[in-house]
């Protein structure tokens, strides 16, 4: 059984005919489901909560990162995460833009993102955690004077205006390090891109960031500073495509 | 360990890089190759090995299997195995290693001990080294 959670800006009249296709695809799939809009739910957790106990066996975000980071914060949260990470799947049908976490996931078109529901290609991945935040692609913060303080042993201190970036699943196909972020490994990597040799990279689950500013995850969750990130112990079943970012 | 044009090759795929406008402060310990281009204060000390670039400062004793200096470091260095130290290399500090390498116009203020399997010792005391083999 399949639920399909609809984020408030596709109320919108230029997404009609996206949702249209996807809706008419899903019917010719079999994959047809529960359609739950958020623009008119106050409590995301508890809603998806008892859709879980209903036995729901697929949750799936229809929107964009912002949509799929409130699903998956509302499903980890849940009380019946336990059963959650045995049977129900998470996966995204993206549309309109700021979609990054679908792209990772090698789900780039809605049309696309039906046929991959179908094939029900699993991976279990990791989770980030920021604050009271949950993260599946990445935490990023522009600054000057951002300090960075790794398993409290070092600090690093920026010398100028950068952006670093704490990687869960990488959405950047440009990235220096691409081939080494590991959505399954149990570690975050911090990266700051620079030129020649202006590249960090380094791997830990206890970051904590301090200074002026805000830590924005996967592109759409704004977390005050200071900041712990880390993982959570428990991992998500995601539906993924062949053309993802990552084995 | 030395390239065709005679650098000092850098680790691929190193554990962690620092990139050269980040400054580290603290005790720095590894279990994989570490680069360090930018600044670091504290102490470094891996299991694997270590690569300070050409303008990286280190204010830190190092600690490493095998070690290729490259930039300034103001601190002791240890490598169990072996050390490289480039042209570029200014080294304020006892160096204790299993093997060594000196390229010229490399400066080493310090201490040099190279102990291999016989744990011959050389107690050199040295403002510049000009030129070893």
């Amino acid at each position: 059984m399949n639920a399909y959670i609809y984020d408030d800006y596709l109320n919108k009249g230029r997404y009609r005919r996206a949702l249209n296709r996807i809706e008419i695809r899903l019917t010719d799939l079999g994959l047809n489901g529960k359609i739950i809009r958020l623009g008119s739910i106050k409590n995301v957790r508890d809603v998806i909560q008892a859709e879980i106990k209903n036995g729901i066996k697929n949750i799936i975000a229809v929107g964009n990162n912002e949509t799929a980071n409130k699903v998956i914060g509302a499903m980890i949260t849940n009380k019946a995460y336990g059963f959650f990470q045995k049977d129900v799947l998470f996966s995204i049908i993206p549309i309109g833009d700021n979609n990054s976490i679908a792209t990772s996931l090698g789900i780039k078109k809605e049309e696309d993102a039906c046929n991959i529901l179908l094939a029900r290609r699993i991976k279990q991945i990791d989770i980030g955690v920021a604050g009271n935040n949950i993260f599946l692609n990445k935490a990023e913060i522009t600054s000057s004077n951002a300090k960075v303080s790794i398993d409290e042993d070092y600090t690093l201190e920026l010398t100028k205006k950068t952006t670093v970036k704490i990687v869960n699943l990488n959405d950047d196909l440009g990235l220096f390090c691409k081939d080494r972020i590991d959505p399954y490994d149990n570690h975050l990597n911090l990266v700051i891109s620079g030129r020649g040799e202006d590249n960090t990279f380094l791997t830990s689950n206890n970051i904590k960031i301090s200074g002026e500013g805000e830590l924005i995850l996967d592109g759409s969750v704004a977390v005050p500073l200071p900041a712990e990130v880390g993982i959570i112990p428990q991992k998500i079943n995601v539906i993924v495509g062949k053309e993802r970012g990552f084995i | 360990m030395f390239s065709k044009d005679n650098k000092l090759e850098r680790l691929k795929d190193a554990e962690t890089i620092i990139g050269a406008s980040i400054r580290v402060k603290g005790n720095f310990n590894g279990k994989g190759d570490i680069v360090i281009e930018g600044f670091l204060e504290g102490s470094l000390k891996t299991e694997a090995n270590v690569f300070i670039g050409e303008k990286a400062r280190v204010n830190a004793n190092v600690e490493a299997n095998e070690a290729l200096i490259n930039g300034e470091i103001s601190g002791n260095i240890k490598a169990r195995r072996y050390l490289a130290i480039g042209k570029t290399a200014k080294i304020a500090g006892d160096v204790q290693c299993g093997e060594i390498s000196i390229e010229r116009g490399a400066s080493i203020t310090g201490q040099i001990i190279v102990s291999a399997s016989d744990a011959k010792r050389v107690d050199k005391k040295i403002e510049t080294v000009e030129e070893a083999e």
